[in-house]
């Protein structure tokens, strides 16, 4: 009911697009909007880019948040789209992208030679090997993760974020939650 | 202990994790990390990876919050201004229609009195008559066009250098 309310009133906002209450949302949303952005593209910079243009979006476009769904779970939808639209732009070839790896684009992962930008911002304060064990998951797994265990979204609200069905969902969360136990086991094993 | 049951067991341990699991499947589960010194190994490694990844820090940017906060505030200010012209062009639109509905068979025969007096073929009036009406639709499209066109050009900043 609170929740309702809530959207109801943020819902009403951005239909007038009210300015302190966009100032009030980008405060209290940066932080998880920008680890979502971080971990979905695994780039501070491109992070930071996108993070601008999400709020952009949400100026622009607030009237179609009607405020019967989390405004968490229409932010990172938007965000989401402005990520795959700019992959498809640069046509995916370079880097880790939110293309399903079982599928017919094969995932082409950064050198894991070298500390990717993901690495460098994570290892800054985080003293666990998380960090280096997220950056060999795939994006793809990566994001359900962040999305399921860090923005405890419910697999609902994340089908509609990643426009997938719930099926999809759980099985990128199953293969995503193995992937990340065997390489952190395999992390403190090394 | 055969391999389905572990099978099993490592399949709850993740589907409890991820959607919940039934009351007696859980049961079952508890019983059998009680017995399986693997399986519970596994449960501490699932339930170590998320902790970390629950507990994992990122350091924002410098002034992200207030920057973003700017550039929407300009954004706003110019949405603020298009504001006016777009409802003037609409108004304007839709004045341009109401007069074009009503003017129609006026118009209509003005077309065929002009065809008949400069002996121009019936589908070329005709067709200047179709013309005439889809001037304001026309109009509109192109502003609309024009719009996009800014806008994407005004996006390009996200693709560059990247």
């Amino acid at each position: 009911m609170l929740m309702t309310d809530e959207t109801k009133t943020i819902a009403r906002g951005l239909r007038r697009r009210d300015p302190d209450l966009l100032d009030r949302l980008i405060e209290q949303y940066q932080y998880r909007l920008f680890r979502y952005l971080l971990y979905v593209t695994g780039n501070k910079d491109r992070a930071e880019d996108f993070f601008q243009e999400t709020w952009i979006r949400v100026l622009e476009r607030g009237h179609q948040y009607d405020g019967k769904s989390k405004f968490e779970a229409w932010l990172f939808a938007i965000a989401r789209h402005l990520v795959i639209d700019w992959q498809r732009s640069k046509k995916a070839q370079s880097l880790d992208t939110l293309t399903d790896p079982e599928q017919d684009h094969p995932l082409q992962l950064a050198n894991e030679k070298e500390p990717s930008p993901l690495h460098q911002v994570l290892s800054q304060e985080s003293e666990e090997n998380v960090q280096a064990s997220l950056q060999r998951i795939p994006a793809i797994y990566r994001e359900v993760l962040v999305l399921r265990f860090q923005e405890e979204l419910q697999i609902d609200e994340m089908a509609g974020v990643l426009c997938v069905p719930l099926s999809t969902v759980k099985s990128r969360l199953y293969r995503g939650l193995e992937a990340l136990r065997s390489q952190l086991q395999r992390g403190a094993a090394s | 202990m055969s391999a389905n049951v572990h099978g099993r067991a490592l399949q709850l341990i993740a589907q409890a994790r991820v959607e919940g699991i039934a009351e007696a499947n859980s049961n079952w589960l508890r019983a059998h990390l009680e017995e399986c010194d693997f399986c519970a190994e596994h449960v501490r490694h699932t339930d170590r990876a998320l902790q970390l990844l629950r507990t994992a820090a990122i350091p924002l940017p410098d002034g992200l919050a207030s920057r973003t906060q700017f550039r929407v505030r300009l954004r706003a200010m110019e949405l603020r201004e298009r504001e006016p012209q777009r409802r003037a062009l609409w108004f304007t639109c839709a004045v341009s229609w109401a007069f074009g509905i009503a003017s129609a068979p006026y118009v209509w025969r003005l077309f065929a009195w002009f065809g008949e007096r400069t002996g121009v073929p019936k589908l070329v009036w005709e067709l200047g008559f179709g013309l005439w009406w889809a001037i304001p639709a026309v109009f509109v499209a192109v502003v609309l066009l024009m719009e996009n066109a800014r806008r994407e050009a005004e996006q390009d900043w996200m693709r560059q250098g990247r």
